[in-house]
């Protein structure tokens, strides 16, 4: 349709002002990122001078075993929030599809309220309801807040992928003399699993990197690794944490690409594509 | 997709079960389907299961959320003991403590930053996502990754970043003055500008992502058709452009507002004690302050103002649909 004439108009219409603002854009976007990085491996110190490349803000790491235990918090919440969310968010998100009853109106209002709330709400919310209980905080209570949290996510993401499956498979498997429970179980989760192990990624990730809700959930000892953070970078620079930051950037990265891979290495083959209706 | 669907439901079409009435093949869209007679169909085709899965998440968010938020509310009407413990009350006096000028100084500033920080991401997201979607080619969906893989990053860290390159002696400054744009004196961080560069910083991908939808989604032969009549490229953009997209602005405006209001961590890392916005007074309250029903007060009444820019949006939004209807 676009003659030969017309394409070198558009090209001569090129925003280039658009792509120069989006040059500055992606410079500024990684900057600070690339700072990080780059001082992880500083020799000395400072944070404005390059003084030779070493490895000992890493090695200082190994040592810190505060931070390790932070560590350690982290990933059992990370694992415990992302076990707990996924078992009542696909069930959630089942029901809101698939169930017509008032219960369901109500369960799809109340799931969208974190993603309105700003997490400083949510944080202060649940403080005040395990000190209201007389609950002390500790792990247990950042881990309940983050699967709290993580239910909404996980509903929103399984929710337009269930919609999009055909649920005459699932009455075929019944016909064929499955029970509604086994056509769940043998035919509906089973073709679910792509998108359920991509959010089970993403809220691992997502729980993981969370600040305010574990700063307001958190007992004394040991913290979660973001909230060790904000003290570290709030009471003078430590060089370690360049070091902590670039580990949980690459963590970060990679299990973003994870969560992107997976739909990819169930690929189109199998028989998915079948139930998907895609 | 509903015809391909169509293509597998006929083929896998079950037998007909003599006890119950069979509605007429559809699309696997159920909903659509009219009800042979409500009652049989709401045991048969519907069954309890569903309505069984929907409950262990819907109690856990009630227990969870719907009850914490309760509690905020209520205890923002309670008061303190001597001894600075909360207690449950019916009292006006924190909401009236609202009215300090001390707190309707941090609400107006923290209004005005999130405002700025909105119009700013607005400025950034439009070239950004314009060039990204009309000259992205087959990049766009490599350098919209690119865009939002950093934004995995812990906020925490990337804040932290931020504020180095921002510092007196950072990369920034240091180019600026280069240039000739800054002198020796020129200070970003500890700086209102500091503060909504942070803010600007954490968000604006929230600003991005959905401008950048509504671009994908636009019809760019209109653009061409306003080229065609003469419009410069200005003139195409602020009466073609921004009008086909202004769905996708006014959803990443809410998306921005809504997390650079309660925010505190960047007012506390590129501010100073003058640039405090309510994240920051809500988090004193429960953690230095130790006062509880204030800081519940204080709470609420972010949430107040959220709520008004949510209304203002929903409005918008509806009106917007009933022209499209037109």
């Amino acid at each position: 349709m676009s003659t030969p004439q017309r394409r070198r108009r558009g090209a001569e219409r090129r925003p280039r002002f658009a792509i120069a603002v989006t040059a500055l854009f992606f410079v500024l976007l990684y900057l600070p990122v690339g700072v990080v990085v780059l001082f992880s491996f500083n020799a000395q110190k400072s944070l404005t001078v390059l003084d030779g490349v070493s490895f000992r803000w890493y090695t200082a790491l190994l040592h810190d075993e505060v931070l390790l235990d932070s560590l350690g918090m982290s990933l059992r919440v990370s694992l415990v929030a992302m076990a707990g969310s996924l078992v009542l968010g696909v069930a959630l998100a089942l029901g809101l599809v698939r169930s017509r009853s008032r219960l369901g109106s109500f369960a799809g209002l109340i799931m969208l309220v974190p993603l309105i709330t700003p997490e400083i709400v949510t944080g202060v919310a649940a403080m005040l309801l395990f000190k209201g209980l007389g609950i002390t905080l500790s792990t247990t209570t950042v881990m309940l807040a983050e699967i709290t949290f993580s239910i909404s996510y996980v509903t929103v993401i399984l929710r337009s992928r269930i919609a999009a499956l055909n649920p005459e498979v699932e009455e075929a498997a019944m016909d064929l003399g499955a029970t509604r429970g086994q056509a769940l179980r043998l035919v509906t989760l089973p073709a679910l699993l792509p998108s359920i192990l991509a959010s089970a990624v993403l809220i691992f990730a997502l729980v993981f990197d969370d600040f305010v809700l574990a700063y307001f959930t958190t007992g004394v000892d040991p913290q979660p690794l973001s909230v060790r953070i904000y003290s570290a970078i709030r009471f003078g620079v430590q060089p370690t944490i360049n070091a902590v930051g670039t580990l949980m950037l690459a963590g970060s990265i990679g299990l973003i690409l994870l969560a992107l891979a997976i739909p990819r290495l169930f690929g189109r083959r199998g028989g998915l594509d079948l139930l998907s209706g895609k | 997709m509903a015809t391909r669907s169509n293509r597998t439901g006929t083929a896998l079409q079950p037998p007909q079960d003599p006890a119950e009435p069979k509605p007429p093949p559809r699309g696997p869209k159920d909903r659509t389907r009219p009800a042979p007679s409500p009652g049989t169909r709401a045991r048969t085709r519907r069954p309890r299961l569903w309505t069984w899965l929907l409950l262990p998440g819907t109690l856990w968010m009630t227990g969870f959320l719907v009850a914490s938020l309760l509690l905020v509310a209520t205890l923002a009407l309670g008061t303190t003991d001597p001894l600075g413990n909360p207690r449950f009350g019916f009292d006006f006096a924190n909401l009236t403590a609202l009215a300090d000028p001390a707190y309707s100084t941090v609400l107006l500033r923290s209004l005005g930053y999130a405002l700025i920080t909105c119009l700013i991401s607005l400025a950034v997201a439009y070239p950004v996502a314009y060039a990204i979607a009309l000259c992205g080619g087959r990049f766009k969906n490599l350098l919209i990754a690119a865009i939002v893989v950093p934004f995995f990053a812990n906020y925490l860290v990337r804040m932290y970043g931020w504020s180095v390159v921002l510092s007196d002696d950072g990369p920034l400054l240091k180019a600026l003055r280069a240039i000739g744009l800054a002198d020796d004196g020129t200070k970003i961080l500890q700086t209102g500008a500091g503060v909504i560069a942070g803010l600007v910083y954490g968000f604006v991908v929230f600003m991005i992502i959905p401008l950048y939808a509504a671009m994908e989604r636009m019809d760019t032969s209109l653009i061409e058709a306003g080229r065609d009549l003469y419009g410069g490229p200005l003139r195409t953009f602020l009466f073609v452009t921004v009008p086909a997209t202004r769905q996708g602005a006014a959803a990443g405006c809410v998306l921005v507002f809504l997390p650079a209001m309660g925010d505190f961590v960047s007012a506390q890392l590129m501010g100073g004690p003058d640039q405090i916005m309510i994240g920051n007074l809500i988090q004193d309250k429960f953690f230095q302050g130790q006062n509880w029903p204030l800081g519940s007060a204080l709470t609420m009444l972010l949430m107040a103002v959220l709520f008004l820019g949510m209304l203002g949006y929903l409005r918008r939004t509806r009106k917007d649909e009933a022209e499209a209807a037109r």
